[in-house]
């Protein structure tokens, strides 16, 4: 075994979906990455992965575990719940997908619940976003609004705002606004209860829409700010993309949404949302031309029907089976205690060490890092994948065979 | 039937006009998923004796399988009407029916309508891998798309420096590393001016910024690279100002830019409102350069009324469009590139502008004087669905259905239009299988498509003849995809996989140093990522 060097993989560690990694390998195993990063060195770790197939604990052959994954699913015909987590190429998304379809399943990802609400608040407004590349070149102005990337995103300053861009004279404005705990890269420029900030975003959007008069001395610090917004050539506005409460992520998502718009008129924005990495676009956007929903589509009738008001994972109760395709790790703690209720089929990376004691547990690697395909990044940009590490049985190939076993619609019980 | 086997279509009633067939009874014998010149007496036969045998159908300039539609599809899910997957379809898809259907109901639903070839007309480079995808996902088609080029920095840079060997070089191997089939060009200069103060272009000499960069060099650079490099179909334009009163004279002026050019101007409907204030026709003037220049061909982007969406890379329009009717908008800035604008419409028959839209979309057709070069096209889903094409047909077909029509809706702005004046022309079956099927495949510098000649694709539409037209073309008999047998009695019997059509055309490589450095300065993607590798198939032949 010798030490090399893989050029330009593509990171899964978080939304940029960096794709100028060199990983380092030292006898098979990741050693290193330039440029160094904390979240991509979490998401190589040393490229091993467990390559067990259990059924019940107990070890099986492949065709033995997909011989009790068939004999599961497909009694809960009707009654099943698929759920797509991180971790899986585009490939393997789509082929499970079709299991879904062919189940009459409710398939929904595993971060729906974190992600659910801003979606929505697209689909009643619309969006005014871009891709990253034009936050580089264009964006004079960059407003961080209770979204740090420090910490979760670490590249992003380093690749779009540290940068030079093409179409930026001079200085680029860097701004942060702070609400509550979570503050910008930078001092802020502006503090807010989370309270406040729904109404702040009305407020900002109103005084850009110039329907609000900017010299009252309670919007001083908001007219200020949004004429610096209004003045800019082309502003960015960087939010959070997934988490907090179903309601106030509403709020946030549709005043961020209805802002970015907004400054349309008078300038041009683009809103960036932080969403989280793993290919959680992707799943989103194989779905969205499958079924033609993001997320939370039932299959139960034989037909898609988008239910984002009873989301899968909290509608276990209906289910006589679950599937859960990628990593579980994503899936928070109720929802991995629901599926300690239900005969649970787990195909993905570590499935071997989920706690919920699956029934069926098939460990696979990792998209990105053992297997190839197509991910996408936080603006929906489709990347290729380069496979680093050989040797773990690849999700695609381990959920396509799962699909065809389970034979076409009618193969019965 | 699979492929390998043999059947002869006996009988039916041959609208070939590629091969100058008009109406003769015929056979038409298939083998190998090819057109036969004969087969064996005891070959296996199809009784299509009364039927109406024509080449399936090839759509030019529809939007099917792009990041756009994508977001289309999340935009509107209020929409969308679930679809069941077609029983006794091995692996058979549900899906969901609306504006922009879900991937597998778009393959079968234009299957269901005997078409077999389609292009997605406005894809972004560094999207192009999302394209193929979804195209995977879509069945029963050959499929290919444009590559968006009329707002690419470099290309502008190139055009900006005059550098007109080089832009040709480059055009070949973006073309050829995403797998698209042709140039597509969208508001020439204007996309890359609304993501700058600038906003829009919307004069032919206009300069973007303080460069040279003008429409008219855009237009003039990449269609003349275009034809240099042999490609089959030729530069694909979606002029600049679409939508806006008055947009007819840019139309007409671009056109004449390109004089003694090849070039194909896309749903010229969209361009086509005249000048002196006001919303009125400008299709006499527009068609009468077309009919005049055979170098030139369009696309119409008939209005039909109902519901529809906007998918547009023309970013300012989108913006006009939200601005206009307060809906549901989205704008997406694609890097080094294009632009994106999504929202919903709804043509309605009593509005003005939509009335005349619709009217002028059948003028074109109408005063054409060589079917060949004005071909149907919906723009789907922007002018209406893909769906509606069996009732643009009967229009055309029939004059009493388009009189019935025109008594309905709304007159304010359709003084002067040729409708009112009693157009009398009927199309008949030769002219329709023209404009559905030969023309487009012409256009496109398809040989093997289009036709039922020896040595054809075997995608083969057979029509029970009916005197209700719009249900004749609503539902074939039979649909035969290179030999397989796809659509029987309209019900769908077999899915299979469609043929990728893309290009590779070759270039110099020495245009290759330069073009890494732009990206590696300016782009998010790696350079060697831009390109899409393993393509399903072959590429096309160039030149």
């Amino acid at each position: 075994m010798s030490t090399h060097v893989v050029p330009n993989v593509t990171c899964l560690g978080c939304g940029l979906l960096c794709d100028d990694v060199a990983i380092a390998l030292e006898h098979g195993r990741i050693g290193g990455m330039a440029p160094h990063c904390d979240r991509g060195r979490a998401w190589f770790g040393d490229g091993q992965v467990p390559a067990k197939i259990l059924v019940k604990d107990a070890t099986v052959s492949f065709d033995a575990a997909l011989a009790e994954a068939i004999a599961l699913l497909r009694p809960a015909e009707g009654r099943a719940l698929v759920v797509l987590g991180p971790g899986l190429s585009t490939g393997a998304v789509r082929a499970g997908i079709a299991i879904a379809d062919r189940l009459r399943a409710t398939v929904d990802t595993a971060t729906s619940a974190g992600a659910g609400e801003a979606i929505l608040a697209g689909q009643r407004r619309g969006r005014a976003t871009s891709t990253l590349g034009e936050v580089k070149n264009r964006a004079d102005l960059v407003l961080f609004w209770g979204a740090d990337p420090t910490a979760t995103h670490p590249r992003f300053l380093e690749r779009l705002v540290a940068v030079a861009g093409s179409h930026v004279t001079g200085e680029r404005t860097v701004v942060s606004v702070r609400i509550g705990d979570a503050g910008g890269p930078t001092s802020p420029t502006l503090e807010l209860d989370e309270a406040q900030e729904a109404s702040a975003l009305a407020v900002l959007r109103g005084l850009v829409l110039g329907r609000l008069p900017a010299a009252t001395p309670e919007h001083a610090a908001l007219a200020d700010l949004a004429a610096r917004l209004a003045s800019a050539r082309y502003v960015a506005i960087v939010g959070p993309g997934e988490g907090r409460d179903a309601r106030s992520s509403a709020l946030r998502a549709e005043g961020l949404i209805a802002l970015a718009q907004a400054l349309n008129r008078p300038t041009r924005c683009t809103l960036i949302s932080l969403r989280e990495g793993g290919n959680r676009n992707g799943i989103e956007s194989a779905l969205s031309w499958q079924a033609g929903y993001p997320f939370a589509v039932s299959y139960a009738t034989g037909v898609p029907r988008y239910d984002p008001g009873e989301r899968g994972l909290h509608e276990l109760w209906r289910t006589d089976a679950a599937l859960l395709l990628g990593d579980w790790r994503a899936l928070d703690d109720t929802a991995l205690a629901a599926l300690a209720e239900v005969p649970t089929v787990v195909v993905g990376p570590r499935a071997s060490d989920a706690p919920f004691a699956p029934a069926v547990a098939i460990d696979t690697g990792v998209a990105g890092i053992h297997e190839g395909g197509v991910a996408y990044r936080l603006d929906d940009v489709p990347l290729p994948l380069t496979p680093v590490v050989d040797g773990a049985r690849t999700a695609a190939m381990t959920i396509t065979a799962l699909a065809e076993a389970l034979g076409p619609r009618g193969a019965g019980a | 039937m699979s492929r390998g086997t043999r059947l002869r279509i006996r009988g039916g009633t041959v609208h070939d006009p590629a091969n100058g067939v008009d109406g003769a009874v015929q056979d038409i014998c298939i083998e190998d998923g090819r057109i036969v010149a004969s087969l064996p007496d005891d070959a296996p036969a199809l009784d299509a004796r009364g039927m109406i045998v024509m080449a399936g159908g090839v759509d030019i300039h529809s939007h099917i399988a792009s990041s756009s539609c994508n977001h289309a599809r999340r935009l509107l899910p209020e929409e969308r009407v679930p679809e069941p997957a077609p029983p006794g379809i091995a692996g058979g898809r549900s899906g969901s029916m609306a504006s922009v259907p879900s991937t597998f109901t778009t393959g079968y639903r234009y299957a269901g309508l005997g078409y077999t070839t389609v292009f997605d007309a406005a894809v972004a480079p560094i999207m192009a891998r999302h394209t193929h995808h979804e195209m995977d996902d879509t069945p029963c088609i050959d499929a290919g798309f444009f590559t968006l080029m009329g707002n690419d920095e470099y290309l502008l840079r190139l055009v900006d420096q005059g550098e007109r060997g080089r832009a040709k070089d480059y055009m070949a191997w973006l073309l050829g590393s995403v797998g698209g089939y042709a140039v597509k060009i969208v508001n020439p200069g204007g996309v890359e001016a609304w993501k700058t103060p600038q906003r829009n272009l919307t004069g032919l000499d206009e300069a973007l910024g303080s460069s040279k960069v003008t429409p008219r060099a855009i237009l003039e650079t990449l269609a003349d690279a275009a034809n240099g490099l042999g490609l089959p179909h030729p530069v694909h334009i979606h002029c600049n100002n679409l939508g806006l009163p008055g947009n007819a004279k840019t139309t007409l002026e671009s056109m004449q830019a390109l004089e003694g050019r090849r070039a194909h101007f896309t749903h010229l409907q969209f361009h086509c409102y005249g000048e002196g204030g006001g919303w009125k026709s400008a299709a006499r003037d527009l068609i009468a350069h077309v009919n005049a220049h055979p170098e030139t061909s369009v696309d119409v982007g008939q209005v039909m009324f109902g519901p529809a969406v906007s998918i547009t890379a023309d970013g300012p329009v989108g913006f006009l469009l939200h601005g206009t009717s307060g809906k549901k908008w989205v704008n997406i800035d694609v890097e080094l590139e294009t632009g994106c604008g999504i929202g919903p419409l709804m043509y309605k028959d009593k509005a003005a502008v939509a009335a005349l839209q619709w009217a002028i979309g059948l003028e074109l057709f109408l005063l054409a004087d060589d079917p060949w070069r004005v071909v149907l096209s919906t723009d789907h889903p922007n002018g209406a669905s893909f769906m509606a094409y069996p009732q643009v047909i009967e229009l055309l077909m029939s004059r009493a259905r388009r009189d019935e029509a025109l008594a309905q809706v709304n007159q304010k702005l359709l003084a002067g239009s040729a409708l009112l004046d009693g157009l009398g022309r009927e199309f008949t079956l030769n002219e329709i299988a023209i404009i559905t099927r030969a023309g487009p495949a012409r256009l496109l510098g398809l040989r093997h498509k289009g036709h039922l000649g020896v040595g054809a694709d075997a995608d083969v539409t057979i029509y029970g003849s009916d005197a209700h037209l719009a249900q004749m073309f609503s539902s074939p008999r039979y649909v035969f995809k290179r030999g397989e047998l796809v659509v029987e009695e309209g019900h769908l019997r077999h899915a299979p996989a469609g043929r990728r059509l893309y290009l590779r055309p070759g270039f110099d490589d020495a245009v290759l140093p330069g073009v890494k450095r732009h990206f590696d300065q300016w782009g998010t993607v790696q350079f060697d990522h831009i390109g899409v590798r393993d393509l399903p198939g072959a590429p096309l032949e160039v030149g």
